[in-house]
């Protein structure tokens, strides 16, 4: 067993795997942990309601709500797989984005930005050609492309300033971010797209369906009923598919890595390298937009104009969605149906005790941070002690400790 | 123009502090992505510390008997606890960078995530709502008139006794006094010298016997603490001593302040003014009267206010891209250091 | 006998992972002695006189200090105890002054702010006494190369050292700087202080040195002294068989101008000036040119010109009769094979694969691509092919990373994918930098016979034994111009050396075109 584990961890891929699912169990743990703090020092909850916070953190897909004498119940829960698809839908798309730029050496915290203009681009296209006059289907293929371009577009400023001027991509990428949310508030205000037919939803945009747009479900709102998933996941995964392939089979993929992993040896050997740089995040972009296309399309959402003071969580979380997947576009569609398993968690947590949704955001930043040092976590797992290993890391390992063996199985 | 010089200081001081905060970590090697999440958390802590003296009544005698000296002594008190509470928060982003040999730009996104995260999360099971604020309002406790100083109401001061001693929040000086002292540490001591030849070269100072471990956790500290009051006084003076988990990207602006000024006290002391000016017609260009002839002027002028709220990016960006090329970052920035690589 | 010696560092060890970098080694330094370190590169020299400057702990063996055993657990216990170091590169804060970078770590404080006045006053002394000119408020990346190893020996005289090391110092001096140099180390002995000399230049030691320990692969070898020794046998002791420093080659058959530079500038990053200025001269089919230069005197961005990695501010650069001034890299490498100065930065993309690196010149060729898509078996039958036919040896083949490889392999691989394009030129800079002597004499045969095969080379070398060697004509490089051309058969190293430092030139400027 010994042996044939400590083989198995030979290999690179089985590390990266074994390394994400111990950041996942670190990160709920510590999810637990404040849980079971909070819950024990408020004073207004009892060990019953911290067991039950618990039980939610660690399984909250699964949960069914609560029976007639108050006891939290779980099962398959159909609305909430349906509902954990859907939202992973966008997830996928926000963490392809980040896993893209990641492969060209950038760091893409520009998410958010890209994908609140494919937003506006989308709903301004979906709501604006008029059905009458144009099949839906077509409005809707035009909605979307409208969404990827916006977002290729926004994406793009920041790699020409990076490309062209130098600038720090991270600094672009958050200045651009608070540009877009004032801008979007901006075009939406006081606009033909604020729902003015129901009552007090003028801060809102119509849904698409005001126009007669939306994602097909054919057969997934059978499959999950009550949920709002639609096809847009399986989309969302073929994008996935795509991107693998761009990444690993075809001279532009080589070219992107290359400049990601040494740009001078890519100049060189006379790739573009800005070019590239330009080139990785417009792709960035427009996969952000392609989420909040996909998304918005969905005929069920309603876009909160007044965005201005607050960037969408969907563009951040595709962070720990590409870290976790260690930049690999197929690991991005397992990660991202992780980030929203995490969300519905914390919404049965909402509505079912007295915690709130937030924990979930510390599970994610604890498996961000975690990733900040997965080489490490790597090296370890691969048993070298390469230099004398830090003595500090012996919390971080010893929590793994347990854990190891299940990850290995896991993975 | 008082109006516009005190609502510019406002802007300006914070961001100078957090931008000096940024430097302290950046001359030591540390890329400190977190400065905005440790305002948050600094901001939090603070909020909540002035909430709990509150209610715990020590302060009730000196609020009713108008003793600003000792309100003005909570300040300080408070000032201190977030200093603890950045430096604490800190400590994250300097074990992992510097222990485990972490990307510090993950490590800093990650702290940026959580602290919004735990804000929020104990605000809400703290206050049951998403905002957490003080008893009364912030100026009622901490900002200073001309009538605690003995002055009657109509007593004019001139223009900078009314500018800089009416109405004012005297945590500001409290902040251009640590930067100035800060500054002179980084320039003048033996510790300032040490702290920057880690940020440049690493390996030369271990050669010298100086322990860069030791200077980068120091350095990051040192940063913690400084965003940490930034991240209070940000609270305390423009959003009313509330803390909601937010401070708008302003951590950010200060990074952006900290490259602007090429990580020199002096050139970053301008550039907060500077961004301070943008900030400030951003967030009240409404009532800016400059030469008190009661026209507002640039409310008159039909542009969207959500112009006014994207300019301080927009300039950011711009301003970025002339100066980035003759910006000049520490060199050992960024990179782990590791003792045994040397 | 023991009371003379007053450093003993007996029986060393010191392992990294997967070698023994010290495998029981014993030196003994006397007082007042110059006590030479000779080994070649990777013999374990920098590594011993790191344990010994308290940078490395060793596994096994003692360190003793005028017969006490002493523990020196970091740079700090070595300054104690007296001990102080040149590195190989040099341990200076560049955006620092010369004075502050004296006195950082060993600064004189009042309530912890600096008091730089009595530094100044101390610093000044001491390098009037030994001669050692510094601008103490220049700042150090203002300071030629020279000044800087002065700052070095400061800082150790600053310090009060009693012994010093000096790591490879000469490697970046012209042969003048060199003598004084040896000079002032011979000062410091007399008065003395005790010196450790590391080097694998032969000449120097034997110069400088009174006794010579010798180490090999990380094994003690003997320690002689230098009068009774000589260059041949102290080289058979480095390497333990004797060696070819020669070599073999017919005289060249030079044909047509292959490339043709013509009043060629660079801009410099440093300075306003250029780094490359008004320089011409061709490359011929089936010779290879040499620039022979102290490093920094433009060598780097004449190559980066040439090649396109920086842009040109001037003049003509034409290729197989092709004016490519103002080409892209991509085109340039039609007619241009490159082999880079730094295999990590340029060469190489460390986390790619060997086979993935193998094709980094030419995957965009229609063998290795269909429409966009890489035709991977293709890759991999080259990458095969490559490898056994230069002999790189890599632990999983062609799917190899990169990192993990030797650095003599990591070069093979560079050469074999340059030379295998088969252009018409070869631009090889430091080609043979840090490698073994087998490696060095395979890329060296390698060279020769690319230029039999009736290729141009351009060789750009730091190393005079390897410009004497290899090339068919030398062309000498200084502060951006060529000052003098040379067959390598009617000159000599003292010669090239006064050239390469500025104190002759040839009369017409710029060198003529040859």
């Amino acid at each position: 067993m010994k042996e044939k584990w400590s083989h198995l961890m030979k290999k690179d891929g089985v590390k990266t795997v074994a390394a994400s699912v111990i950041s996942i169990l670190i990160g709920l743990l510590v999810g637990c942990i404040i849980v079971i703090i909070t819950g024990l020092t408020s004073g207004n909850m009892d060990g019953g309601s911290v067991w039950d916070g618990v039980r939610l953190v660690l399984g909250g897909i699964l949960s069914t709500g609560r029976d007639a004498s108050g006891g939290l119940t779980f099962g398959f829960n159909p609305t909430n797989v349906g509902n954990m698809l859907f939202r992973a839908t966008p997830l996928i798309l926000t963490g392809l984005s980040v896993a893209v730029a990641f492969k060209t050496g950038l760091f893409n915290i520009g998410a958010p930005g890209q994908y609140l203009m494919g937003t506006a681009a989308t709903l301004i296209t979906a709501l604006s050609i008029p059905t009458s006059a144009v099949p839906s289907p077509i409005v809707w293929l035009l909605a979307f492309l409208a969404g990827v371009l916006a977002g290729a577009l926004w994406g793009a400023i920041p790699g020409l300033v990076k490309a062209l001027l130098n600038i720090n991509e991270v600094l672009a990428c958050i200045m651009t971010n608070w540009i877009a949310a004032n801008l979007v508030t901006w075009i939406f205000e006081n606009s033909v797209w604020c729902n003015l037919e129901e009552y007090g939803k003028t801060n809102y945009i119509y849904k698409t369906t005001h126009n007669g747009v939306e994602t097909a479900r054919a057969g997934l709102d059978a499959l999950f009923p009550g949920s709002q998933v639609n096809w847009g996941i399986g989309v969302a995964v073929i994008i996935a598919v795509l991107v693998y392939v761009l990444m690993t089979k075809t001279t532009l993929g080589y070219e992107l890595v290359a400049c990601g992993a040494n740009r001078h040896a890519a100049h060189y050997a006379g790739i573009n390298d800005k070019r590239n740089i330009v080139l990785s995040m417009a792709i960035a972009g427009a996969l952000s937009g392609a989420g909040a296309a996909l998304y918005w399309l969905a005929g069920n959402t309603e876009f909160y104009w007044q965005t201005y003071q607050s960037l969408p969580a969907t563009g951040f979380n595709g962070i720990p969605v590409a870290l976790l997947a260690a930049s690999n576009p197929i690991g991005v569609i397992f990660t991202g149906c992780f980030m929203s398993m995490l969300n519905i968690v914390g919404q049965q947590l909402t509505s079912l005790t007295a915690f709130n949704e937030y924990i979930t955001d510390v599970i994610i930043a604890t498996i961000v941070y975690l990733s900040a040092f997965s080489l490490v976590i790597k090296l370890w797992l691969s048993g070298r002690k390469k230099h004398k290993v830090q003595p500090p890391a012996v919390p971080a390992a010893s929590a793994a400790d347990g854990k190891a063996e299940k990850g290995g199985e896991d993975a | 123009m008082t109006f516009l010089i005190q609502q510019t200081l406002i802007y300006a001081v914070p961001l100078m502090i957090v931008a000096l905060a940024g430097v302290f970590a950046e001359r030591s090697g540390i890329i400190n992505l977190a400065l905005e999440g440790i305002m948050i958390f600094g901001a939090f802590i603070g909020v909540l510390f002035v909430q709990i003296m509150q209610q715990s009544g020590a302060f009730d005698g000196a609020k009713s008997d108008g003793n600003w000296l000792a309100l003005q002594g909570l300040m300080l008190l408070t000032m201190l606890v977030t200093a603890a509470a950045g430096a604490l928060f800190s400590l994250l982003l300097s074990f992992a960078s510097v222990n485990l040999r972490a990307d510090q730009t993950i490590g800093g996104t990650a702290l940026n995530l959580l602290a919004p995260a735990l804000v929020l999360f104990l605000i809400r099971i703290i206050a049951n709502q998403n905002t957490l604020y003080i008893d009364g309002d912030a100026a009622s406790w901490f900002m200073l008139r001309k009538s605690d100083l003995g002055f009657s109401r109509n007593t004019d001061l001139g223009f900078l006794g009314e500018t800089f001693l009416h109405r004012v929040y005297p945590a500001t000086y409290v902040c251009i006094l640590l930067f100035v002292v800060l500054s002179i540490i980084l320039y003048k001591t033996k510790f300032g010298l040490r702290l920057r030849s880690c940020g440049e070269n690493p390996q030369a100072a271990d050669s010298l016997g100086i322990n860069v471990y030791k200077m980068r956790y120091a350095g990051t500290s040192i940063s913690g603490a400084l965003a940490g009051i930034g991240g209070f006084v940000y609270a305390l003076t423009t959003a009313n001593c509330s803390s909601n988990g937010d401070v708008a990207g302003f951590g950010f602006l200060a990074l952006a302040v900290m490259i602007f000024g090429n990580w020199k006290p002096l050139n970053i002391a301008g550039a907060a003014l500077l961004f301070g000016l943008f900030k400030c017609v951003a967030a009240s260009y409404t009532s800016i009267d400059l030469n008190g002839d009661g026209v507002y002027l640039l409310a008159n002028i039909p542009i969207s206010p959500h112009f006014y709220r994207m300019l301080p990016y927009l300039i950011t960006l711009i301003v970025l891209a002339f100066t980035s090329k003759k910006s000049r970052a520490p060199k050992a920035e960024g990179i782990p250091y590791d003792k045994g690589q040397r | 006998m023991d009371s003379e010696n007053v450093i003993e560092m007996l029986h060393i060890t010191k392992e990294f992972p997967g070698i023994i970098a010290n495998d029981d080694i014993t030196l003994q330094l006397r007082r007042g002695e110059i006590h030479a370190l000779l080994g070649e590169n990777g013999a374990g020299k920098s590594t011993l006189m790191s344990v010994l400057f308290g940078l490395y702990q060793p596994e096994k063996g003692v360190i003793k200090k005028n017969g006490q055993v002493v523990q020196i657990s970091d740079p700090n216990d070595a300054t104690a105890l007296g001990i102080g170091m040149v590195h190989q590169h040099f341990k200076l804060i560049e955006v620092f002054t010369v004075l502050d970078n004296i006195i950082l770590g060993a600064e004189t404080t009042k309530a912890g702010f600096l008091q730089k006045k009595e530094a100044r006053a101390k610093v000044e002394a001491l390098s009037e006494r030994y001669g050692l000119k510094v601008d103490l408020d220049a700042k150090v990346e203002d300071i030629t190369v020279g000044m800087q190893q002065r700052v070095e020996i400061l800082k150790m005289l600053y310090r009060d050292n009693e012994i010093l090391i000096f790591d490879e110092p000469t490697a970046v001096l012209t042969p003048q700087e060199i003598d004084e140099l040896m000079a002032t180390m011979k000062e410091f002995a007399k008065e003395g202080k005790s010196i450790l000399f590391i080097s694998h230049k032969l000449n120097e030691i034997m110069a400088v040195s009174d006794r010579v320990t010798v180490l090999r692969k990380g094994k003690y070898i003997g320690t002689v002294d230098t009068k009774d020794t000589d260059k041949q046998s102290l080289s058979d002791m480095m390497v333990g068989r004797s060696v070819q420093l020669e070599v073999h080659k017919e005289p060249a058959q030079p044909g047509e101008a292959v490339l043709s530079l013509r009043d060629f500038c660079v801009p410099s990053r440093a300075h306003k000036r250029n780094a490359v200025d008004h320089v011409s001269f061709d490359v011929r089919a089936g010779e290879i040119l040499c620039i022979a230069g102290i490093d920094g005197n433009g060598q780097t961005e004449l190559v980066y010109g040439l090649t396109g990695l920086e842009k040109s501010s001037g003049g003509t650069v034409t290729l197989c009769g092709e004016d490519i001034s103002h080409a892209s890299i991509r085109h340039r490498g039609k007619n241009m094979s490159h082999i880079p100065e730094d295999r990590h930065k340029h060469g190489l993309v460390l986390d790619f694969t060997l086979e993935q690196n193998l094709v980094l010149q030419r995957y965009q060729e229609k063998r290795f691509q269909t429409k966009g898509f890489i035709n991977r078996g293709a890759v991999r039958e080259y990458a095969n092919q490559l490898i056994a036919q230069y002999d790189v040896r890599s632990g999983q083949g062609p799917v190899t990373a990169a990192r993990s490889m030797s650095g003599g392999n990591q070069q093979k691989a560079i050469i074999a994918r340059e030379l295998d394009r088969e252009k018409p030129l070869i631009v090889a800079v430091q080609p043979t930098r840090g490698l073994d002597v087998g490696a060095i004499e395979y890329i060296h045969s390698q060279l020769v016979a690319e230029r039999d095969r009736g290729r141009a080379v351009l060789l750009v070398s730091l190393e005079l034994d390897e410009v004497m060697n290899l090339s068919d004509r030398i062309l000498v490089m200084y502060e951006g111009e060529i000052v003098g051309e040379f067959d390598p058969k009617q000159t000599d190293v003292q010669e090239l050396g006064l050239y390469m430092a500025g104190a002759k030139r040839a009369q017409e400027k710029g060198g003529r075109p040859a």
